[in-house]
């Protein structure tokens, strides 16, 4: 891996990856605590959400015993694309001390869920990735970085597939086949070099997002 | 017996020769110390009694001996005695002799220190310097085969010889510089050779070295680059980062060196070691900052041509800023003076390649060289008027071409980019109105493209894709800085780019990544300190049209328009400005009927633009005072009293942030002032009789009553000499107030009001009792204390109330004893032990009322007392009760205090605690277990051999609070994952391995977790633990 391949690829800037938006959903008036306490965004510092909390006793009234634990989890957040990009994104490039977002390597339009069958929690993960130029030979390595995270990081209802976005890369066929195969994958976690660079890739890159 | 016996005897007691001598001499003669014996010398000489030949000739017969450690010692002798002469004494003469003698003698240890002194002595001259340095050269390979301490001295005495007698040594000429490069040769010791450097940077800088310049350089540059290590416990405190200075000053000391510290340095920054290479940049930068000019000119093209790749192909960041530290530093040295801008010059020769290949580089701007080709200009373009007015001729006109003719944003980013960063360097060489820069001849090249750089980014700015944030946000960038560059911008242009970034501020909604609007905000404040007219005049009022005159029924766009609003508002006179501005439109908003966010939100804003600023010692301050808190205070007082109409600041809430202002402006009033105040804490402005307050008064209706929010909130501000409403007369009435206001706390519905009367409780019994008064408060807690034990009702508000008071008192260490083993006593009550265990949560949380601010008294030990109180006393109670509930209730009243405790306290006792707190993740209460995990993660952070035993049983229970998602709260299986992440890496891994297998196993089931936050800790935790057994990479 002495010779760079690509010395000079195209960079985004951070602030263009695509990121969660904030939640920008007003509290409606009819829930009396959050409208009480509005959300008060840069005031928040100054003022706290009250004085007047917490109080300890509070949910030592027999009433109410659950409800902090129902409030906070009364809106269960699914795992959306935005998720699965945040997961591959800070993986760093084998070549370059950058990551896989900012080289576009790994793009949100290219991350595609879909359940097995309807109404199944069996899901169908898919992956394109984007080498940065087309006869990248170390396009298998990333796919197999792509892979290695997401298999470790999502919960096993998850089918993972990761292939090579369609023309982008002269030899696409072959990577995808080595990646769709389970055995040759195995065999290749077993390799203790290359498992080396996999770690080092998953670590992430220096200057990256915060990096897992 | 001669004194020169004494010093021999008495140094050599061991030694068979002094003992004999000893023996043949008349007994009874003292032995002395080898001290005394100088002195005894010294001071016979002195008194004339001997003369410095007798001294000489007593030596006679030890000079000779043929013990080499007898005729060192002797000679040491000798050089004692010259040392403890005064300077004056010996004659010219007699040193010469003395000299004479010693270099004669060179050969035998002692001399050199006998040298040392006699050098001290006034009479020595060049001519004693020279036959000294002509006796130190002619025996420099017997010299460099001594100890470290010996050729130290060596060392020393040349140092010294240099500093006192440099022109004799110097008239020697090339004996003395290849003499001296001679005798200094090999040495290897971190201590000498930090005496070695200052001696050859003496010959380097200041003798004609023409014929020797290779010799001396190879002499210093052979150590280069410096690979020393200090001892862990180094005793000399020698860094290897000194070594490097006094090395590399050597290297730079003269631009003789040149033809051989260039090529050389260069060789070694192919070297591997990012030290190595630091080392040389910096040594370059040395070089070309000391060198010539001319020299460094002739070398100018050859540094750039070597050094760019560790900017361009940048490896490390820290190198490639030494590196444009060297490129600066020429550019520095080769600008110096120069007034003209001719190409001819040697800066411009220099400059040339430079903003060639930046050009070049320039053709693929989205390349990741855009980046280093912006530093280089821009930090070459710092080093003088002349140096950016060069650059900006060759650059900026293809860049504008290239600007043009770009066929995406990608590209003109980039390009921006190095235009920014061009920018950086225009303020630092012309200065702002902040901060001016040293006056110059040379116009600002910059001057002609104003225009064009203007259109060009404004357009960027304001006819972009609002999508393309970063670009946006990079021509926002270039555009403030256009406006902060001294002389250039016109008035009504940085007017229109303040009108650019108000229209940014407002109307960018918070869509996606916030990075534009923050950008604009910050850009008005800083125009807002340089030019604050135009924020005035553009910005307020395009601010505050946006602000609706009520409150907008289901929209918050308002939160938006008062953030920007407070945060420009750094200027005094902006900030009082919008303060009066924002008080009129609240009178407008309250007339109309409407959500209370929005005057909330108002009152908010006035809020964080006060704390601000110095309140005290603002000329408005009484001008807050009154439309603040008198103006307001008294309306919601009519209001609740219904002489006037109610309105959205009666709300609770808005009361709070009402409260929260009127503490704050209190605090900052006058004594006198604060005293009136004081006097109608509760009747707050109003005229007498017209409002009731709910101390004292029957029947207060809830309106009324709410005001007590306020009332807290003066005296949270109030000092605590001063005397209260209802407690004017004596120390007595304070008491009659406590028990009415226990008295109201106890019926009070309203959380909101009962906090606030319990917090004046706290503030009554904290601030404003004396320790005499004092005591009759705690008669009235134990009384309360004692009714609870008894009563077999549930009496949750004596509880509250018994525990703020208590609060109060512990907080002052009154009583802490006493206090706590009553409350502890309580947990075991089967009616209200539950809630006086969450109680103690409340004991030591910091509070917003009961604060320092606030002139609240806070023992710096308390915290400490209360553990040492409570813990030994709640392991041994849970331990003697039987009762689920009992064990229950120590473990959340454990928990509660431990939560606030500093992490050293916990640490002290963690053996004991740390059962208890295994057993309390055990607990039901989702608030105790995420408490009680939170404790468990610094303990297991802080000691991890602490929890080495407990890791079973731990893990066990943290992955069961991570998962079962109908008992554990979302904050409680987060807490359980961070504090399962900390093992690995910490806990040895021996003890972690057998669990190794269960965590990742059952931790893929979290990974599934409803809640996002929870499934990425558990991603983390997860692969914490399956990379455990891999060495860790630092």
């Amino acid at each position: 891996m002495s010779e760079i391949l690509n010395a000079n690829p195209t960079i985004r800037n951070a602030s263009d990856l695509p990121s969660r938006r904030p939640d920008s959903t007003i509290p409606t008036s009819s829930s009396g605590a959050s409208q009480r306490y509005p959300p008060l965004g840069l005031f928040a510092s100054t003022i706290p959400a009250s004085a007047y909390l917490p109080d300890p006793f509070a949910t030592a009234t027999p009433s109410s015993p659950t409800s902090s634990i129902s409030e906070e989890d009364s809106a269960p957040e699914p795992i959306d694309a935005q998720e699965i990009y945040d997961l591959i994104a800070p993986i760093a490039d084998p070549e370059h001390p950058l990551t896989l977002g900012s080289l576009s390597v790994v793009n949100l339009p290219d991350i595609f869920l879909e359940p097995l069958s309807p109404g199944s929690p069996l899901t169908v993960l898919t992956v394109l990735i984007t080498p940065t130029i087309t006869h990248c030979s170390l396009a298998t390595v990333i796919g197999l970085g792509v892979r290695v995270r997401l298999e470790q990081a999502l919960p096993p209802r998850f089918r993972v597939d990761v292939r090579i976005k369609e023309g982008t890369h002269s030899t696409a066929e072959q990577v995808n086949r080595q990646l769709g195969d389970k055995e040759r994958v195995a065999a290749a976690l077993e390799n203790g070099t290359l498992m080396g660079v996999l770690r080092k890739m998953l670590q992430g890159a220096e200057g990256g997002e915060t990096a897992l | 017996m001669t004194d020169v016996q004494r010093f021999l005897l008495s140094i050599n007691s061991d030694n068979q020769k002094a003992h004999s001598i000893a023996k043949e001499t008349a007994q009874g003669i003292r032995i002395l110390t080898p001290s005394a014996a100088i002195t005894l010398t010294c001071e016979a000489l002195q008194n004339k009694e001997k003369s410095l030949i007798d001294v000489v000739e007593s030596l006679g017969e030890y000079i000779n001996d043929e013990d080499n450690a007898n005729r060192a010692r002797t000679i040491e002798y000798l050089s004692q005695v010259i040392g403890s002469l005064p300077p004056a004494f010996l004659s010219r003469q007699q040193i010469q002799v003395l000299c004479q003698f010693l270099c004669d003698r060179i050969e035998d240890g002692g001399s050199i220190g006998g040298l040392k002194k006699l050098h001290a002595m006034e009479r020595y001259n060049g001519e004693m310097a020279t036959m000294t340095f002509r006796a130190l050269l002619a025996h420099f390979q017997d010299l460099q085969l001594r100890s470290q301490a010996q050729r130290l001295q060596v060392y020393d005495l040349l140092n010294a010889m240099m500093s006192s007698h440099r022109r004799a040594l110097r008239s020697l000429g090339e004996e003395a510089i290849v003499g001296i490069t001679d005798l200094v040769a090999n040495e290897k010791d971190p201590r000498n050779l930090m005496v070695v450097f200052s001696v050859l940077k003496v010959v380097m800088v200041e003798w004609d070295i023409s014929a020797h310049a290779e010799t001396l350089f190879d002499s210093v540059f052979c150590y280069f680059p410096i690979t020393f290590r200090p001892q862990p416990d180094d005793p000399y405190g020698i860094t290897a980062h000194d070594l490097k200075a006094r090395l590399r000053a050597c290297i730079a000391a003269s631009g003789r060196f040149a033809p051989y510290a260039f090529p050389q340095l260069l060789d070694k920054l192919d070297s591997t070691s990012p030290n190595v290479k630091k080392d040389v940049l910096q040594t370059l930068t040395a070089c070309a900052t000391s060198y010539s000019l001319t020299t460094v000119s002739n070398y100018s093209v050859t540094l750039w041509d070597s050094i760019k790749f560790e900017i361009l192909n940048v490896q490390e960041e820290d190198l490639a800023e030494e590196a444009l530290k060297v490129l600066q530093a020429i550019a520095n040295r080769l600008g110096q003076g120069l007034q003209s801008t001719d190409l001819k010059t040697p800066l411009a020769t220099y400059l040339r390649p430079i903003t060639k290949e930046c050009n070049e580089q320039l053709q693929e701007p989205q390349h990741k060289q855009a980046k280093p080709v912006g530093q280089i200009l821009s930090a070459i373009g710092i080093a003088s008027p002349v140096a950016f007015y060069l650059i900006i001729r060759s650059v900026l006109p293809p860049l504008s071409t290239l600007y043009q003719g770009a066929d995406s944003i990608a590209k003109q980013r980039a390009l921006l980019e190095v235009l920014v960063q061009l920018l950086d360097s225009a303020i630092a060489v012309y200065g702002s109105p902040s901060i001016p820069a040293p006056k110059t001849s040379i116009d600002n090249p910059l001057t002609p493209f104003k225009d064009r750089l203007f259109e060009l980014n404004s357009q960027a700015l304001m006819s972009t894709a609002i999508e393309e944030v970063s670009f946006r946000v990079v021509a926002l960038r270039a555009l403030l800085r256009l406006c902060l560059l001294q002389n250039y911008l016109q008035e009504n242009e940085i007017g229109m780019v303040v009108q650019y970034l108000d229209d940014i501020a407002l109307s960018e909604g918070p869509v996606g990544r916030d990075d534009l609007r923050k950008e604009a905000i910050q850009a008005l404040v800083q125009i807002s300190r340089i030019k604050s007219h135009l924020i005035m005049n553009i910005t307020f009022p395009a601010f505050l049209a946006r602000l609706p005159d009520s409150s907008p029924p289901n929209h918050r766009d308002f939160l938006i328009t008062l953030e920007g609003l407070a945060q420009i508002s750094v200027d005094n006179f902006v900030a009082d400005t919008l303060v009066r501005r924002l008080l009129n439109r609240l009178d407008v908003v309250l007339a109309n009927d409407g959500s209370p966010a929005y005057p909330q939100a108002m009152l908010a804003t006035i809020h964080y633009v006060l704390t601000r600023r110095n309140l005290e010692a603002d000329p408005n301050l009484q001008t807050y005072f009154e439309k603040i808190v008198i103006a307001l205070v008294t309306r919601v007082a009519k209001a609740a009293s219904g002489q006037a109409p109610v309105t959205a600041l009666n709300e609770e809430a808005t009361l709070e942030i009402l409260g929260r202002l009127t503490t704050l402006i209190i605090r900052a009033l006058g004594t006198h002032k604060q005293s009136s105040v004081a006097l109608q804490c509760y009747s707050l402005f109003t005229e007498e009789g017209s409002f009731s307050p709910a101390p004292f008064h029957e029947h207060v209706p809830g309106p009324c009553r709410s005001l007590m929010i306020v009332s807290t909130a003066v005296l949270a501000g109030l000092p605590a000499t001063v005397q209260l409403e209802y407690a004017e007369t004596d120390g007595a009435s304070l008491e009659s107030l406590l028990a009415e206001l226990v008295r109201l706390a106890l019926a009070e519905e309203s959380l909101a009001v009962r906090q606030a009367i319990l917090r004046q409780i706290g503030l009554l019994m904290n601030k404003f009792m004396s320790s005499t008064e004092i005591s009759a408060a705690t008669t009235t807690l134990y009384k309360l204390i004692a009714g609870i034990a008894e009563t077999t009702t549930p009496m949750e508000n004596a509880v509250r109330a018994v525990y703020w008071m208590s609060k109060a008192l512990i907080l002052r260490t009154v009583q802490i004893d006493e206090v706590l083993s009553r409350l502890l006593n309580l947990l075991t009550s089967s009616t209200s032990g539950a809630s006086s265990a969450r109680g103690f949560g409340l004991l030591l949380a910091p509070d917003e009322i009961l604060s320092k601010d606030n002139g609240a008294t806070i023992r710096l030990l308390a915290k400490q007392k209360v553990f040492n109180i409570c813990t030994p006393r709640i392991a041994q109670g849970f331990r003697a009760t039987d009762s689920a509930t009992v064990k229950a209730n120590y473990l959340i009243a454990l928990s509660g205090i431990l939560k606030y405790m500093p992490t050293e306290v916990i640490m002290q006792e963690v053996d004991k605690l740390l059962p208890l707190l295994l057993q309390s993740i055990d607990l039901e209460d989702s608030d105790v277990k995420a408490a009680t995990i939170q404790t468990l993660t610094v303990i297991s952070l802080e000691s991890p051999a602490a929890v080495e035993t407990h890791v079973g049983s731990l893990v066990s229970r943290l992955l069961k609070a991570s998962s079962n998602l109908a008992v554990n709260g979302a904050s409680v299986r987060l807490n359980a994952l961070v504090c399962l992440r900390g093992f690995p890496g910490r806990v040895k891994d021996t003890t972690l391995l057998p669990h190794r297998n269960n965590v990742i196993r059952s931790l893929m089931a979290v990974l599934d977790d409803p809640k996002r936050n929870v499934r990425k800790e558990a991603v983390e935790c997860r692969a914490a633990w399956f990379n455990m057994d891999e060495p860790q990479s630092d």
